[in-house]
């Protein structure tokens, strides 16, 4: 699914360079839970960047279902964004001027139309447990529900890895919990997926866990060989 | 349900206009003053055009010979119809008949009036001579069963009175046996006579009118000339003033020159304020689009990490532009309709223009072309805001603002 091959993302900071990422090789292989720890600046957002095709690596090579980041265009790299990867950012990222329910819906304006996508994302929305709330704005509703939103729209276009930075950080507890699981019932459900996290106590919910300290990917634990991968979110 | 419609993105566009409503009518705001003015620029000219067109193919002349002194008086009263009365010797009108080019001579006597029932300000009366006239006698050809006989009277379309019904001036009681078309000019507040008609009524006037009237025996005002196909009517009307030096032609293109000249002022002002308002408007208004490109830079970088392509997010950002633009210019053109169209006469007189409304093909043209504008102006503004955000990085832009 993902195969990383000594990518290393440098930024310029005046006249210094930083070494967000150095030299990470990594695989990811489809229907897996990875998680990425570290502490702040340790490099796991950007890498998570450039595992969305968001930010393209200064030098090593990185490979999306076979697919090549390096050789794609902008436009290639949309492409791939809108069908193949599902984005949860920390905070919920919806527009404000849009409905839960179109908030959903978004991404189906970059890929190709399909009928039924309303009846799709009611679906999503009913499957996070929001069916009452479709129809609100962003603004009425708590940091938990906008998260479980933001969780709906990243699966609309079916996209076969959702990447998720931090989903969690600005969460109570028990709407931790919540998220945490949903995003265990999806991967069960064969959806491959890589968070980054600051929080080690969620290595329970994954299935490999990577740890990430001055832009180098130190360690790598395999927690639970051959977990099932069977369930009921519409994917 | 599944075949329920998804979101669209006018939904997205207009969601957005709605709510940054400072943004939204403070470019509108801008985008209707630069219509309105680009607008009434167009429109003013066109129906000056439009009037000096109608007027002059409603008098049939080729070139309008009037006396020397009156030689602007004589032009105002055919654009604007200030009524007046002046004369040149009527021998003149056999000299000018002989001179090489001219295919008809056709002498009219001006007579300002005073007030008279059927009009609000003094009109215009125009005796023609029947036998020699090309004027009436061209209109009355188009309207048969219509003749300008005894105590007959033609008037223009601003004259109020029903056909059949009469009308009096000097104390002399004429019978109105036709009115003609609107054309914008002096001929909409005149009244036409035959002469013999005037002459009698000019005697009839020391006992019948409040004032006296006094038509000089032998006198015209001016003449018309009609010249042969083929002939330069620059050339004629250059003989024709050096073989009657008291007299002073004018052609056709002097009025327009001279309506050009009036309107000038007034256009420039107008052409000006719109180049000025344009000038500092599209730097303004990419300000403005900056500024809001620049608060909105996170949600454009969620949509690009979201999968969307550089062209929908340009394509998002102009549909705005080009809406507001659009909103605008439909206002802007609307109140400038309003304002010219109810104004009509007033600016008229101001601008001392003949003025015929444009045809509605023609506002909606011009009306277009202020729509086409705006929508230029609307791109033009938006292209750096635009390439500024395409060329940010969209996952910097979404961290700095969770941070």
């Amino acid at each position: 699914m993902i195969e990383v091959t000594g990518a290393s993302k440098v930024f310029q900071s005046g006249n210094a360079e930083v070494r967000a990422v150095d030299d990470v090789h990594l695989g990811i292989k489809p229907g897996e839970f990875a998680l990425i720890v570290g502490r702040s600046g340790s490099g796991k957002s950007t890498l998570l960047g450039m595992l969305a095709g968001l930010i393209r690596p200064s030098s090593g090579a990185i490979r999306i279902r076979g697919m090549d980041l390096g050789s794609l265009s902008d436009d290639g790299m949309s492409k791939l964004r809108s069908r193949e990867i599902g984005f949860v950012f920390q905070f919920s990222g919806l527009l404000p001027t849009l409905t839960a329910l179109e908030n959903v819906m978004v991404p189906t304006l970059f890929s190709r139309g399909e009928a039924g996508t309303r009846a799709r994302a009611l679906e999503l929305i009913r499957t996070v447990g929001l069916s009452e709330r479709a129809n609100t704005y962003p603004g009425t509703l708590s940091s938990g529900e906008m998260k479980r939103i933001a969780i709906a729209r990243a699966l609309i276009n079916r996209p076969s890895l959702l990447v998720a930075d931090e989903p969690t950080g600005d969460l109570d507890v028990d709407t931790e919990d919540e998220i945490m699981r949903l995003f265990r019932q999806l991967n069960r459900e064969g959806m491959t997926i890589v968070m980054v996290t600051h929080n080690p106590d969620l290595v329970e919910y994954a299935t490999r866990m990577f740890r990430m300290d001055r832009g180098r990917l130190e360690e790598w634990t395999d927690l639970h060989p051959g977990t099932p991968l069977r369930g009921s979110l519409p994917i | 349900m599944s075949d329920a419609p998804g979101l669209r993105l006018s939904r997205m566009v207009g969601q957005n206009l709605r709510n940054r409503p400072f943004r939204s009518l403070a470019t509108i705001f801008a985008f209707a003053i630069i219509a309105s003015t680009f607008f009434s620029s167009q429109y003013l000219m066109s129906g000056a055009q439009q009037s000096l067109d109608a007027g002059i193919s409603r008098m049939g002349a080729d070139i309008l010979v009037v006396p020397t002194e009156y030689s602007h008086t004589g032009q105002s009263v055919i654009l604007t119809g200030e009524p007046s009365t002046f004369f040149l010797e009527g021998s003149s009108v056999d000299t000018i008949s002989r001179i090489p080019g001219v295919a008809k001579a056709s002498p009219q006597i001006y007579l300002a009036t005073l007030h008279a029932s059927c009009c609000a300000a003094p009109v215009q009366m125009i005796a023609v001579d029947p036998e020699r006239d090309f004027t009436v006698s061209t209109w009355l050809k188009e309207n048969p069963g219509i003749t300008l006989g005894k105590d007959d009277m033609i008037i223009g379309s601003a004259v109020v009175q029903d056909i059949g019904k009469d009308l009096q001036f000097f104390g002399h009681t004429y019978y109105v046996v036709g009115q003609l078309q609107q054309t914008g000019m002096g001929v909409d507040n005149s009244v036409f006579v035959r002469s013999e008609d005037a002459y009698v009524m000019a005697d009839e006037s020391g006992e019948k009118a409040v004032k006296r009237l006094t038509i000089p025996e032998g006198m015209v005002s001016l003449v018309l000339v009609k010249v042969d196909p083929q002939t330069s009517p620059a050339s004629v009307a250059a003989e024709i003033e050096r073989q009657v030096p008291t007299t002073k032609t004018i052609l056709p293109n002097g009025l327009l020159n001279a309506v050009s000249g009036q309107l000038y002022a007034v256009t420039r002002l107008l052409y000006g304020s719109a180049i000025a308002v344009t000038v500092v408007s599209v730097p303004l208004l990419g300000l403005l689009a900056a500024m809001v490109t620049h608060e909105r830079r996170r949600e454009v970088s969620i949509l690009r990490a979201l999968g969307a392509k550089n062209s929908f997010v340009a394509g998002l950002m102009l549909a705005e532009s080009f809406s507001l633009a659009i909103v605008g210019g439909i206002l802007g053109i609307g109140m400038a309709v309003g304002i010219l169209v109810s104004y009509q006469d007033l600016i008229s007189q101001v601008l001392k223009i003949p003025f015929l409304i444009p045809s509605p093909l023609t506002i909606l043209a011009q009306g277009g072309d202020a729509l086409l504008l705006l929508i230029g102006i609307a791109g033009v503004s938006s292209l750096y805001p635009i390439y500024r955000i395409i060329r940010s990085e969209p996952y910097e832009t979404i961290r700095k603002g969770e941070s």
